[in-house]
């Protein structure tokens, strides 16, 4: 029998929407899954797990796993995976599953398919369709060998259903040792109330045409307003008008929101690689030829900062 | 400090691909060196300029690999080692990790250092693969170093919510975010010295690879079939005065696409 062991993720507490998104497509497929939970002080999260359809929940709660690393999850993962039973192990590709996936796979000695957006399962057959060349082409692939299915999967294309947390099955895992040959040193986290991206419904994203840090300042508002998040270009960030943490794209975070707005941005291949899975695209650029009007859904040529104030002027009458 | 950089020899994605019955159309491709492995090698040179020592990259390709190995010398690699390879169509990360683990064995390397992911597959699984193999540590997706000595190295590694910083005993594998550095150009007199660097020529048997190891046989996933992703439908433009174009976008984002609805 097929069975699929999910990997939760946690944030500041709470159980992400990538996991409870695995959760409800293993449920939808009629296969039992398993889910394990590790984190430091995460134990609680468990019966929203249970909710969201986890038989047995894998619980490690230790405060050396406060920050995600290689090797006890790769054993923590292992351990579990003995005692459930299971055949597959979906992942999601956060930088965590893009660190864990591979590491994981190596070490039972088998394949694995990474950031997946669609995914065929009967049973441990599996069809993925994957992005690559920076998702100028999709692959369609699947597995040539028996054996364990290890699969990360991009979050945004597969929907969280709502549930209520109910009692877990929990089984309690011991805690392996890290690598003795890696320490960690520090942990520098950006604490923030904005909206992350990609967990945003809408977001509002800046590129070079902002001129500088006073035109992302200029542009900000309107993500506020929206409840929006707010993203940039690798150009922004990499000319420091904004944390790397905002960047858009196939090396930033790789995002599919309903409404996307890119003001002043060009729209190169890396770019749209991480963005133009987006539901509804507006642009609003001075070049007519720009690339992004290639995807947008709603372009508007022109300047941004005659265009933004109008924007945050009329969304303003809509909403009251 | 012996630096060990693996780059792969990739269709360059700045083009246009085109793709004809499940397959890429290869007529029109340009190669180059994956851009970000191009990263990796920036940083590899950084560090033995500071430390001293050599960066080795080692590609398994085909004969027309050996140009991006010479692009890289160029560049200021020291030398270079080609694993002649031709099946790479039927290859996948887990085959290739392990023909790397069989060429690195039994060399001495202090960090194995590559791009984050491949710019012709995404998939990002060589690396972590070819350390689990080795039985060293990882460190993916870093965005900045320091603290480099023959003994250990410091990592800032772009996690999901902070930025991890670790501290990794060598030898270790280490994959670069492409935000780590841009990468040098080419000097002349480079290019001319590349022709006198060391290239070393490895055919596969003479390193124990079997022909079970190779293309589909010694691959655990396959590739069905490739297509353009679905285009998006023809979208709306506004131009002219900004205020009619945002008023008549929004009337329209409103009644079409639900837009705060
Ligand atoms: C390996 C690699 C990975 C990369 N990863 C990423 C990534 O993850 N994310 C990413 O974003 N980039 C990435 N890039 C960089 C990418 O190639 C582009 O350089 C970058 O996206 C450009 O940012 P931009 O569109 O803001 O700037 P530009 O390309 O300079 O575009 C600015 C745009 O603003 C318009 N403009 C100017 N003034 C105004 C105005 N007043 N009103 C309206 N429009 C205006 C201009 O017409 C222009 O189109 C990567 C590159 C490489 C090589
Ligand atoms: N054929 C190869 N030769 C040398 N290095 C490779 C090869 N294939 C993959 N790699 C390395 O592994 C990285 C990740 O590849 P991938 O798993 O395909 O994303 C690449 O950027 C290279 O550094």
């Amino acid at each position: 029998m097929s069975k699929i062991l999910i990997i939760a993720e946690v944030k500041n507490g709470e159980i992400k929407k990538n996991t409870l998104e695995l959760l409800s497509f293993a449920k939808s497929q009629g296969i039992e899954s398993d889910a394990v939970l590790s984190g430091s002080g995460v134990a609680r999260q468990a019966n929203v797990l249970a909710g969201q359809g986890a038989s047995t929940v894998y619980l490690a709660d230790d405060e050396s796993l406060e920050i995600y690393n290689t090797e006890q999850y790769t054993c923590l993962v292992t351990d579990a995976l003995k005692q459930s039973g299971a055949t597959q192990v979906w992942l999601s590709s956060s930088e965590l599953g893009r660190d864990l996936t591979p590491r994981l796979a190596a070490r039972h000695n088998v394949g694995a398919l990474s950031d997946v957006t669609q995914l065929e399962v009967n049973g441990d057959d599996i069809t993925a369709e994957r992005p690559c060349m920076s998702t100028k082409v999709m692959q369609t692939c699947q597995f040539s060998k028996e054996g364990l299915r290890i699969i990360s999967i991009r979050s945004g294309f597969f929907l969280a259903e709502q549930t209520s947390p109910v009692d877990a099955n929990i089984v309690t895992l011991s805690i392996p040792e890290g690598h003795a040959k890696l320490k960690v040193k520090e942990v520098q986290v950006e604490v923030s109330d904005e909206v992350e991206l990609n967990e945003a419904s809408i977001i509002i994203s800046a590129g070079r045409g902002t001129g500088g840090t006073e035109g992302c300042d200029f542009v900000k508002p309107l993500a506020t307003e929206l409840g929006a998040a707010f993203g940039a270009s690798r150009a922004v960030c990499d000319a420091g008008w904004l944390p790397h943490k905002h960047q858009v794209g196939q090396t930033g975070t790789m995002v599919n929101p309903d409404f996307y707005f890119a003001l002043g941005i060009s729209g190169a291949i890396q770019h749209l690689a991480g963005m133009s899975g987006s539901k509804v695209i507006v642009a609003v650029n001075k070049d007519p030829d720009a690339p992004i009007f290639k995807v947008a859904d709603y372009g508007i040529v022109g300047d941004l900062f005659k265009a933004v104030p109008v924007f945050r002027e009329e969304i303003g009458k809509i909403k009251s | 400090m012996e630096i060990i950089v693996p780059i792969k020899q990739v269709p360059d994605v700045a083009l246009n691909i085109k793709v004809k019955d499940g397959a890429v159309v290869e007529e029109g491709l340009s190669y180059v060196i994956s851009s970000w492995d191009e990263t990796a090698l920036e940083a590899a040179l950084q560090i033995t300029e500071d430390v001293g020592g050599e960066v080795t990259l080692l590609t398994i390709g085909p004969e027309k690999a050996a140009e991006s190995l010479r692009k890289g010398l160029a560049m200021g690699a020291h030398k270079a080692i080609h694993v002649k390879y031709d099946d790479a169509k039927n290859t996948d990360s887990f085959a290739y990790a392990k023909i790397l683990q069989k060429v690195l064995e039994g060399r001495k390397y202090d960090l194995i250092l590559t791009g984050r992911q491949s710019q012709d597959t995404d998939a990002g699984l060589t690396a972590p693969m070819l350390a689990e193999f080795l039985s060293v540590p990882q460190v993916t997706n870093i965005i900045r170093f320091s603290d480099v000595s023959e003994q250990k190295i410091t990592l800032y590694r772009k996690g999901d919510h902070a930025t991890e910083v670790l501290e990794m005993e060598l030898p270790g594998v280490v994959t670069v975010n492409d935000s780590l550095n841009d990468p040098r150009l080419a000097s002349m007199r480079g290019i001319m010295m590349a022709k006198k660097k060391p290239l070393e020529e490895i055919e596969l048997d003479t390193i124990g690879v079997t022909s079970e190891m190779i293309g589909s046989h010694g691959s655990m996933t396959e590739v069905l079939h490739y297509d353009k992703p679905e285009s998006r439908k023809e979208g709306k433009s506004f131009e002219g005065d900004e205020s009619d174009s945002v008023k008549k976008a929004l009337a329209l984002m409103v009644s079409e696409s639900k837009f705060l609805a």
